[in-house]
């Protein structure tokens, strides 16, 4: 069992019981191999429930926009820089949430684990620091975690919580050799029509089920442009220029708030690689405002404020 | 033959660079026709969706002008338009907009001049780029499941 | 029935004569998973899949589909006047459909085809679709078919059942239809005893490794206001997100929604999938929204597909068992707890 999942419990325990909190957010077991599902627990009876593992890749902060009651919730790095959003963006005051933080050592991809299996399939796969054993039918494959990691963890660079209240453990080393970006410039080096193909093809098979939207915490819009009918921006058929006005409008939607923390790739049941058109808008306010997300408090997203001298060589 | 003529959709902002193509009119400047202007209240008020819809319905170009930093009627408009703006036109040519297709400028209501001669090179550009090519929402065609399973396949199985 | 067994060297050759006189559709490859595509080579078919990603709804009930066009020009005689738009909807062979999915087809045709009414592109589709199953001998570990009234060589809904043997495939016809395509192979020879035994082997193995998790039969008794208004819908309603994943990729969901395109002085009115876990689903015009919360929706759509539906036409579930869901749910909510909540019979492993 993970160390974080006696330290859950125990915390969670604890502030039901001092009635400290209304509720405990976090995942218990998964009923397939390598998911984790979000739970929410009320009473201090079913505390067992919570659990901690690599498969809680979804982000938490999703659950707490617009909550009226106080909550505790477990919270990776980027959890966290959602939170740090919600109290900058007024979906939830502070003394609301009490955070549970966890140093995060990335979260396991389990489409990767599916490919290196090629059809196998995995029915138990366990953790043991580094490695992962993954088994299923006449076979058994002891694995390197680090190699299965969803690709936003392999270059997360705030895998440690920013906001906490108590930390499960003690942090981790953050990485601070990585390139974040090395994708994207392999696009940007790319001709316009090289662009719009490879974006074309990213989206094909794209079926508009919304789940990359709807995993994200920073999708809280009362109603999404996509449902707006007075005018209609965006058509409802798999028309790829439909499919193309929504994957960009949703990205720049989240320009200078997305933490890069992966729901909306894992979420994605066709497997599309949606963090491209969110990974160029990072690196831009990066470049241009000098500005990551989530990472502090105070101040305003880059995108709700400005300085006059704000980079405009590209305005006649 | 080549008929083709550049349409460009211009938003131009109220107290500013709508006043100066006002100006340019009744100072009987020339410039080019392929211009339709659509008047917003400060170029704060343009939403992505506005620049996407152009595109999509077909628009060779978009410019978008509006109030010199500083001047801005309310303000600070401007400067919040310039960072939407500076991700936007990024992120469109990120993804395959040809980056001759989408033009700022700051206007002011006394620049008819500049007005005149920025719509001279916006529409230079956009005529060297040719007409849009894509992003264009047309009728939906396929009436079937077939056709486009048809081109699909062709590609996946040979 | 006829029953013949085709060595699989020689199935290309049937196929490819299948291929002459219909449109064929087979799982194709496609990134990481398995799409049913239309397939021009026979060489290409490639039964080695488990399941498709997305069911093969998709074949009988396009994502979209244009119904109707229409013209808005002054002057235009045919002005302001719906005309179908034309569809080829020439003879089809559906290979290597599994058996679950075939059977949502035959879920669903009591909501496209009643005594009032009739649906006629579903209706054409369907008929005009050949099905020639392929018997599940290595179920995936989130199907439960067997739960839900069918099983991994129920033949039920299909015209032709084949049975993947190690030398080649025993092929059974069930319709009339599927007897026309056995009738008309060369390649295959009558099936003999050994072939038939191991057949039924194989199958017997197959419903053996899929044990039952639920039994739905005392959900047609319990209360529908009852059931309603239980308690464990706030716990399963707790992770969803109300993605369309679920509803999407769920071979029996087939609400749909009709919207019209226009295009300056032309229009084409449009079917659309729809989904249930939508706000948007059920809004009003007046700004009324009957399923406003999360709840509401999350418990409509196991609702429909353990109660309304049994309710309604005596059948059911309308759950044919693939897993779909189970394995793509981006929070894991898992259809089989959900159903085993409904029944309180709950036998499967937490």
């Amino acid at each position: 069992m993970h160390a974080y999942t006696e330290k859950i419990r125990e915390a969670a325990q604890r502030l039901l019981t001092e009635k400290k909190v209304d509720a405990v957010i976090g995942f218990r077991h998964g009923t397939v191999p390598m998911m984790s599902e979000p739970v929410c627990v009320r009473h201090a009876d079913q505390v067992h429930q919570l659990v901690w593992n690599g498969f809680c890749g979804i982000n938490l902060a999703n659950y707490l926009a617009k909550r009226k009651d106080r909550v505790a919730v477990t919270a990776k790095g980027c959890d966290s820089r959602n939170i740090v959003i919600h109290l900058q963006e007024n979906q939830i005051r502070r003394d609301q949430v009490y955070i549970l933080g966890a140093p995060c050592h990335g979260m396991v991809d389990r489409r990767k684990v599916w490919e290196f299996l090629k059809g196998r399939e995995p029915l138990q796969v366990m953790e043991n620091g580094s490695s992962l054993k993954v088994s299923g039918k006449g076979f058994e494959e002891v694995l390197e975690r680090q190699a299965f990691l969803q690709d936003n963890c392999r270059i997360c660079t705030h895998r440690n919580p920013v906001i906490y209240d108590e930390l499960l453990g003690d942090p981790v080393p953050e990485q601070t050799d990585v390139d974040r970006y090395e994708d994207v410039r392999r696009v940007e080096a790319m001709d316009s029509e090289g662009r719009w193909r490879y974006f074309n093809d990213l989206i094909a098979s794209c079926i508009r089920c919304y789940a990359c939207r709807n995993a994200c915490p920073l999708c809280y819009c009362p109603t999404c442009f996509v449902d707006e009918s007075r005018p209609q921006w965006v058509g409802k058929t798999l028309d790829p220029t439909d499919t193309r006005t929504f994957h960009l409008l949703r990205a720049f939607h989240v320009a200078g708030r997305c933490t890069d923390c992966g729901s909306c790739e894992r979420a994605c049941p066709m497997s599309i690689p949606v963090r491209q058109f969110t990974k160029k808008l990072e690196k831009d306010v990066k470049e241009l405002y000098g500005y990551e997300a989530g990472v502090v408090v105070e101040g305003r997203p880059p995108l709700d404020t400005y300085r006059p001298d704000d980079p405009q060589d590209f305005i006649k | 033959m080549n008929a083709w003529e550049p349409k460009i959709i211009a938003f131009l902002c109220n107290w500013c660079s709508y006043g100066a193509a006002d100006l340019a009119g009744v100072s009987r400047l020339q410039y080019p026709v392929n211009i339709r202007i659509i008047r917003v209240p400060c170029s704060g008020r343009i939403n992505p969706k506005f620049i996407l819809g152009a595109l999509r319905h077909g628009a060779d170009g978009v410019w978008v002008s509006g109030c010199h930093p500083g001047d801005c009627h309310y303000i600070e408009g401007n400067y919040y338009a310039r960072r939407k703006f500076a991700l936007l036109k990024s992120l469109l040519e990120h993804t395959g907009i040809e980056p001759g297709r989408l033009h700022f400028s700051w206007i002011s209501s006394a620049e008819a001049s500049k007005f005149a001669e920025t719509a001279r090179e916006v529409v230079e550009a956009v005529r060297a780029v040719g007409p849009a090519r894509h992003f264009i929402k047309t009728k939906p065609t396929w009436d079937d499941i077939e056709a486009p399973v048809q081109a699909a396949c062709q590609v996946e199985v040979g | 029935m006829l029953k013949i067994f085709v060595p699989k060297d020689k199935m290309p050759r049937w196929i490819g004569r299948i291929m002459d006189g219909a449109r064929v559709f087979a799982p194709v490859k496609e990134g990481d998973g398995y799409r049913f595509r239309l397939v021009t080579r026979p060489d290409k078919l490639d039964f080695s899949y488990q399941n498709t990603r997305l069911s093969p709804k998709e074949l009988v009930h396009p994502p979209a589909e244009a119904m109707f066009s229409y013209s808005l020009k002054k002057g235009d005689p045919k002005a302001g006047i719906l005309e179908e738009i034309p569809k080829a909807l020439g003879t089809r062979v559906v290979m290597g459909i599994r058996p679950c999915d075939a059977k949502a087809f035959q879920l669903v045709d009591v909501n496209f085809v009643t005594d009032q009414y009739m649906d006629p592109w579903w209706q054409r589709r369907r008929q005009n679709t050949v099905l020639v199953g392929l018997g599940c001998h290595e179920p995936c570990s989130t199907c439960f078919c067997t739960s839900v009234g069918s099983g991994p060589f129920d033949a039920g809904a299909l015209d032709v059942l084949m049975t993947d043997l190690p030398e080649g495939y025993l092929l059974e016809a069930v319709t009339e239809a599927g007897r026309a395509l056995l009738a008309d192979a060369p390649e295959g020879a009558p099936a003999s005893d050994t072939v038939l035994t191991e057949a039924r082997f194989l199958a017997q193995q197959a419903e053996k490794a899929l044990p039952r998790l639920f039994m739905l039969d005392p959900l047609r008794e319990k209360a529908m206001t009852a059931l309603f208004q239980e308690a464990f819908w706030e716990e399963v309603q707790f992770a969803c997100i109300n993605c369309g994943t679920c509803t999407f990729l769920c071979p029996t969901c087939w609400c749909f929604d009709i919207q019209d395109e226009v295009h300056q002085q032309e229009g084409v009115r449009l079917r659309l999938w729809d989904s249930c876990m939508f706000p948007l689903f059920t809004l009003h015009g007046s700004g009324h929204n009957p399923r406003n919360q999360k709840l509401q929706r999350v418990r409509q759509r196991f609702m429909h597909k353990f109660k309304y539906y049994v309710d309604k036409y005596g059948n059911g579930p309308a759950c044919v068992g693939c897993g779909r869901c189970v394995q793509y749910c981006p929070v894991n909510i898992d259809i089989r707890r959900v159903a085993a909540m409904m029944t309180a019979s709950c036998v499967c492993p937490t």
